[in-house]
This record gives C-alpha cells, structure tokens and sequence, in this order.
C-alpha cells in the first residue's frame, strides 16, 4: 500500500477537519457548557467517518460523486431543491472562512478588515487558478496542522481530567432552566452539524475523483477517513476544553476567531499564539478553497457538465467560472458588513437541514449489492447509516425551530 | 442500441450522459417518446439542457426556472446511444452532436486568462 499517500492523506484530512464554524461551536460550547458537550465531539466524528467512507468508496468503485447520486436517487425536483440549500450553505459558510482569514490576518498586521477581505478573494482565487488539486489539498491541510497548538494548550490549561471523560457520557445539564436546556440542545445540534458538515462529503467524494481512485483504494479510503477524523477530532476536543478552561472561568465569549489563539497563547505564550493563527488562516483558506469548489463541483455534477481541476480551465470552462463567481459572491457578502461569525452561525443551523437529502441516496447506492457488488455495504455500515439517518433527520427538524427559540444561540 | 426493453425511469431519466471520449455532455433531462394505444412504446431521442428539465418541475416553478434558466434543449437520438449503465454512453463525440457550442464558446475567451493551460 502506498504509504506516503497514506500519510499525507491522514495529515492533511487532520490539517483540514476545523474549520471557522466548528472552531467557534466548539469553543463557546466549552465556554457555556464545560465539558458536557464533548460526547456530540465523538457522535459527529463517527457520523462523518461512516458517510465519508460510503461517499470514497461510491466514488472509487462507481466513479460517482454525491451529486449524480442525489439526482439519480432523489429525483429531478428533490434533488434541485438539495442542491439549491446546498450551495446556498456553501456560500454561507465560504463567505465566513474568507471573512475569518481576513480577521486573522488583521490581528496578524493590523491593517485596514476590508482590504484585507478583498486580499483575501485575490490569493484564494490565484490558488485555485493555478495550484494543481493535490497542491490545494497538501499546502492548506498541511500548515493548518499547526493548530495542533490547540491540543497542547489544552493539555498544559491543566483540566480535570475526571471531569473530561465524564463528558463523553451522553447527559444533560444539571440543574438547568428550560432556557439553558434549549440553549444546551441548539449547541448539540449546531456542534454536531458542524463536524458533518455536507460540503465535506461533497468535496471528498469529488477529490477522490479527482484523484483517480479505484477499487484498490478501498481501503486507503477506509484509513484515512478513520484515523484523519479522530485525529482531527482531538483538535475539536482540545478547543472544548480550552473553551471550558481559559473562557468559561473569565465569562468570555468567543464572537471572534482570534479568541481561540489567544486562548492558546494565554496557556503556552508567544509562540503557540503564532502557530495557532498561522494554522486557522491556513485552515480557513482551506475550507474556502473546499466549500467554493464543492459548489461548482454540486453544479456541474447535478447538470452535467465537464468538471475538475484535472481539467484544464477551456475543457471544463462553466466549472471553472462557477468556482470563481462563487468566490467572489462570498466575498462580495462580506465585503457588504455582515458579521463572519454571525454568518457562521446561520450557515452551520441551515447546513444540517440538506444532510438528510444528500445522506439517504448514499445510503442507498452504498447498500445496494447489484451496483456496488463485493463493495457494498456490510452489516455495520447499513446499521450505522440507517442509525445516522435518522440522527441527522431529528437534528434537521430540530435545528431552525432551535435557532429561533434560542436566538440564535444567545438565550 | 437494441430494441430490448429498458427501464427508463431507473436506467436513463436523470442520468449523465457522456460521449464516445468519456467527457460529460449533459443530463437526460427529458425523454421524446413515440408510439400510442396498441403499439409499443419507443425512445425517440433524447433530451438535454433547461428547456427539457424545467417542465418535468411541479407547478408553478417551471415558468419561474425557464425565466432564470432558458429554454434551450438537445435533442439527441436514440439511436446515437452505445450503451446503458451508471451513465448514458454515446457512439460520437459532444463535438460530432453540437452538445459543447456553449463550452467552446466560453472557453475562446478563458484561454486568454494567463495560466489557464497549467496543468
């Protein structure tokens, strides 16, 4: 097996897993609910390994990606309505990671936020233009690495280590009032549909495309799914706790990016500041590059056009114009006011509302024997995917009313 | 193709359709049917583009998408179709069919962005 592929793969699907949403879910989870959050931590990142290893493993054996199984399965009417939230999700959630890199880098030099957005629409867009697709993947998800910082800083804040565990034990709060409860489950929902986030599945599936996998990358799939997400889901641990440990304590609230660096600076000092928002704006930028990518890939998919950065500009010419208008109607989004993580907030509530849609036609291409063959899914697979189905099916039904009762996370 | 039955709605509605170089050209968007009472009932060609998709959308969203969209429709011949599977394999090129006007088009005026030939 090959592996340095192998590696890289689990390297940079650690790099890539936090993004700006699931950062400041799971820090103001921490901050608001200590540690009895962190058992949804480990619900997501299984979610997220059993539908990212059917959405390889479809795509390595069928050559299909998300879409062309949604139009296919789902039908004409359903299937348009998915992709329509979809890239309206996409779009959310692009335009807060380019508004986060723009944050960053302010904190970084102190320039002028506006400039610093439209900056950040130029190198995103001359990277995707120019950077070959395992480029992309290698540099964004490799130097997002460094918020490993965020597992130290987590370790050296010194929590109570009993108390940790305790929080991978499905519960509720103790003691709580009814507006604490609905303010605990719109967390759970919101940090839960954060982990899963449905572009992630779209931009998988289409990487493995991309990258030409066959059946005889099945089990590279298998691996780098499986211990990239748990690997990455330490990083989200790690923010819960830093959450709970350095902003619960000092009753601050996490309303900007930079407030997780700074946690981890206050834990580790100078340097681990620098790491972890040299990691974030790679992260971001990553996540940018994904969502905006996952977009054009959702249209061209759904409609049937040339697609892939394997493909030169003039051999898939509407995909390659649809990543970069979407670019620029993210940036456009911000550059108009509106606040990333408010922006955030909206985009991870209305993102777990799609994840049924895209889910069900995975589900059933994955379990079908006459298409999949000696690939389908086994036992466990259909068990965990039918069980996540209808996780996914509550939280979808639950999240927009939860927004609203809660609004929008504020109590 | 041969004249054996096919399951249109499973096998070929909402499919992709590629051709002879395997580079996608479409959807099959619609289907043009032929036949009546008492006879059998035959695909006469298929169809691709908006026009054919945003009538097969409940009421009163066709109007609305053909005012986003547009109207234009391929139409390409059963007979052009070598094989049925996860996608609808054709025997000639998109070129050969007229299904990439609008690529070539827009890929004229791409080509002169400085790195667009990068691999």
């Amino acid at each position: 097996m090959k592996v340095l592929e192998i590696f890289l793969g689990i390297l940079t699907s650690v790099g890539g897993f936090v993004e700006i949403g699931e950062l400041t879910f799971a820090l103001n989870a921490g901050s608001k609910f200590d540690f009895a959050l962190l058992w949804v931590v480990v619900l997501g990142t299984v979610g997220i390994i059993v539908y990212g290893e059917m959405a390889g493993r479809i795509a390595a054996v069928r050559k299909q990606p998300v879409f062309h199984l949604i139009r296919e399965r789902d039908g004409l009417t359903a299937g348009l309505l998915t992709l329509i939230a979809a890239n309206l999700v996409n779009l959310l959630t692009c335009a807060a990671e380019v508004g986060g890199i723009a944050l960053v880098w302010q904190l970084m030099t102190g320039w002028a936020y506006r400039p610093l957005v439209a900056g950040t629409f130029v190198l995103l867009a001359l990277a995707v233009w120019l950077l070959p697709f395992k480029w992309i993947e290698r540099v964004f998800g490799l130097f997002g690495l460094s918020m490993v910082v965020f597992v130290a800083a987590a370790i050296a804040s010194g929590p109570q280590w009993q108390q940790v565990v305790g929080g991978f034990v499905p519960q509720l709060p103790k003691a709580a009032t009814s507006s604490e409860m609905w303010l605990y489950a719109y967390f759970a929902v919101a940090l839960f549909s954060s982990i899963v986030l449905p572009y992630e599945t779209y931009f998988y599936a289409s990487g493995a495309i991309e990258d030409r996998w066959t059946t005889k990358d099945v089990n590279l799939n298998r691996i780098i799914i499986i211990v990239g997400s748990v690997l990455g889901s330490l990083l989200c641990i790690a923010l819960v706790v830093l959450g709970s440990q350095q902003l619960s304590a000092r009753a601050i609230e996490a309303q900007l990016p930079g407030t997780a660096a700074l946690a981890a600076g206050v834990a580790l000092g100078h340097w681990a500041l620098i790491a972890a928002l040299l990691g974030m704006l790679f992260a971001f930028g990553g996540a940018a590059i994904e969502t905006t990518l996952s977009s054009a890939y959702n249209l061209a998919q759904f409609f049937g056009w040339p697609w892939g950065k394997f493909r030169k500009p003039r051999e898939a010419p509407r995909f390659h114009v649809a990543w970069f208008v979407l670019l620029l109607l993210s940036t456009l989004l911000i550059l108009s006011g509106i606040d990333p993580v408010e922006v955030v907030e909206y985009s991870i509530v209305f993102a777990v509302v799609t994840l049924p849609f895209t889910y069900f036609p995975m589900l059933v291409i994955a379990a079908d024997k006459r298409v999949m063959k000696g690939f389908a899914n086994g036992s466990l697979s259909n068990a965990l995917g039918w069980s996540f189905l209808v996780l996914t099916t509550i939280a979808a039904l639950a999240a927009i009313p939860l927004l609203l009762i809660t609004h929008g996370g504020r109590g | 193709m041969n004249k054996d039955p096919v399951d249109l709605v499973r096998s070929v509605l909402d499919h992709e359709i590629v051709d002879a170089d395997d580079v996608p050209c479409g959807m099959v968007d619609n289907l043009e049917l032929s036949g009546g009472p008492g006879t059998t009932l035959e695909v006469d060609s298929l169809l691709t583009g908006p026009g054919a998709w945003t009538e097969r959308l409940p009421w009163p969203f066709p109007r609305l998408a053909r005012a986003v969209v547009g109207r234009r429709v391929s139409k390409i011949p059963w007979s052009e179709v070598a094989s049925l599977g996860d996608r609808v394999k054709l025997k000639s090129t998109a070129h050969e069919l007229g299904l990439d006007a609008r690529d070539r088009r827009l890929a004229r005026w791409l080509k002169r962005i400085p790195g667009s030939e990068a691999d």
